[in-house]
């Protein structure tokens, strides 16, 4: 009965432990450690991502990832990232408007000289 | 249909010195013209129409007509009907709950942008940085860890790339061809005489992911020695950069 079960999450495993009831007993316990652990993970990386893209998001209008947020807790713009990273790639003019208005709350970056962003071509 | 039957009837009654050629054209596409709002049909007044084919790409700026699509789907399936269907087949799916990720169609080889530096006296730590950036796709808000959504990016006079201190003469290049005792060392000035294209190279191969993505990437770094390149038909654009220290004044 147990066999079954086991043979059942051990669908897709490389080699011997899809099919050798001692082997797939070891690596599908390992596989759940790892599913357990990575729900948690999970949360993690997905806020990460949305961070990091926000941070491009922002920096293609001159202002980093750090001095945005802390214009937005100022302005107490309560949005979270997963929705700011969203706004970023899908309504990019009303992520501007949200990089303005943290900018004028919170001006610690220099806007760049916009004469030529390429130094050498 | 029936519904269209009857918005027909009222545009047609309510619009009557206009050509009644135009009214049959109009009931077929009624949900998407501008047109004051029937009771049968709440479609927004002032929105312009929008071309519903740029909904799902991702290129540059993408319209967003999401809304007037929703108002197409409720329309169609009757009220009895709407448990069939799915929450993604009826109001399309849904970008706010679930992390964007990006199918094929936003990543094709051929669409992307291809850009062009001149690394004539440039630090060649800063170049190699703001290159593999560019190349990994870091600098674009749809970064995805998971995939090729850099730039190529070509890098022309590769010989005259700069160093500060005494980093021309002191900088080992080192290599080991396995076997035992097989350790080569070249300086800085060597390798450039020898093949100097595999100095950026280096530089920008340790800056990018190593794994499989990462020697993925690593070939669309484009490095040459003079400044001709082969990639004239790519029309590269010249690579921005934002780092003041980057070029040597001489």
């Amino acid at each position: 009965m147990n066999k079954d079960k086991i043979f059942k999450l051990a669908k897709g495993f490389r080699g011997r432990a899809k099919n050798c009831i001692r082997i797939a007993r070891e690596r599908v316990e390992k596989a759940l450690q790892y599913s357990y652990r990575d729900r948690r993970n999970k949360k993690r990386d997905m806020r990460s991502l949305w961070i990091e893209r926000i941070n491009a998001g922002t920096r293609l209008h001159g202002v980093n990832y750090g001095n945005f947020m802390h214009g937005l807790m100022k302005e107490n713009i309560q949005l979270n990232r997963k929705v700011l990273s969203e706004l970023s790639m899908h309504e990019p003019y009303s992520f501007k408007a949200l990089v303005d208005i943290s900018r004028n709350a919170f001006p610690g970056n220099k806007i760049p000289k916009k004469d030529g962003s390429s130094i050498v071509a | 249909m029936a519904a269209a039957i009857l918005a027909s009837a009222s545009l047609s009654a309510a619009f009557s010195p206009t050509n009644h050629a135009s009214s049959s054209s109009a009931a077929v596409a009624l949900s998407r013209t501008i047109f004051f709002g029937s009771s049968r049909f709440p479609v927004a007044v002032a929105k312009p129409e929008f071309g519903v084919a740029l909904l799902r790409s991702k290129g540059g700026l993408r319209i967003h007509c999401q809304q007037e699509e929703q108002q197409q789907n409720l329309a169609v399936i009757p009220r009895e009907q709407r448990w069939m269907f799915e929450e993604s087949e009826i109001n399309g799916p849904d970008i706010w709950n679930k992390t964007w990720y990006p199918k094929a169609a936003d990543h094709i080889s051929t669409e992307k942008t291809w850009y062009i530096v001149d690394a004539t006296d440039k630090i060649l730590g800063r170049l190699a940085s703001t290159i593999a950036i560019h190349i990994r796709g870091k600098n674009l808000a749809t970064y995805t860890p998971s995939v090729d959504m850099g730039a190529y990016v070509i890098v022309v006079n590769a010989e005259k790339v700069a160093v500060s201190g005494k980093k021309r003469n002191q900088k080992l290049y080192r290599r080991h061809s396995g076997r035992p005792g097989g350790m080569k060392v070249e300086t800085f000035d060597q390798l450039q005489q020898r093949i100097p294209e595999r100095i950026i190279e280096h530089a920008v191969r340790g800056m990018l992911p190593k794994g499989r993505l990462g020697r993925a990437l690593f070939t669309h770094l484009k490095v040459y020695k003079g400044p001709d390149h082969p990639h004239v038909a790519q029309q590269p654009i010249p690579l921005p950069i934002r780092d003041k220290r980057i070029q040597v004044d001489k």
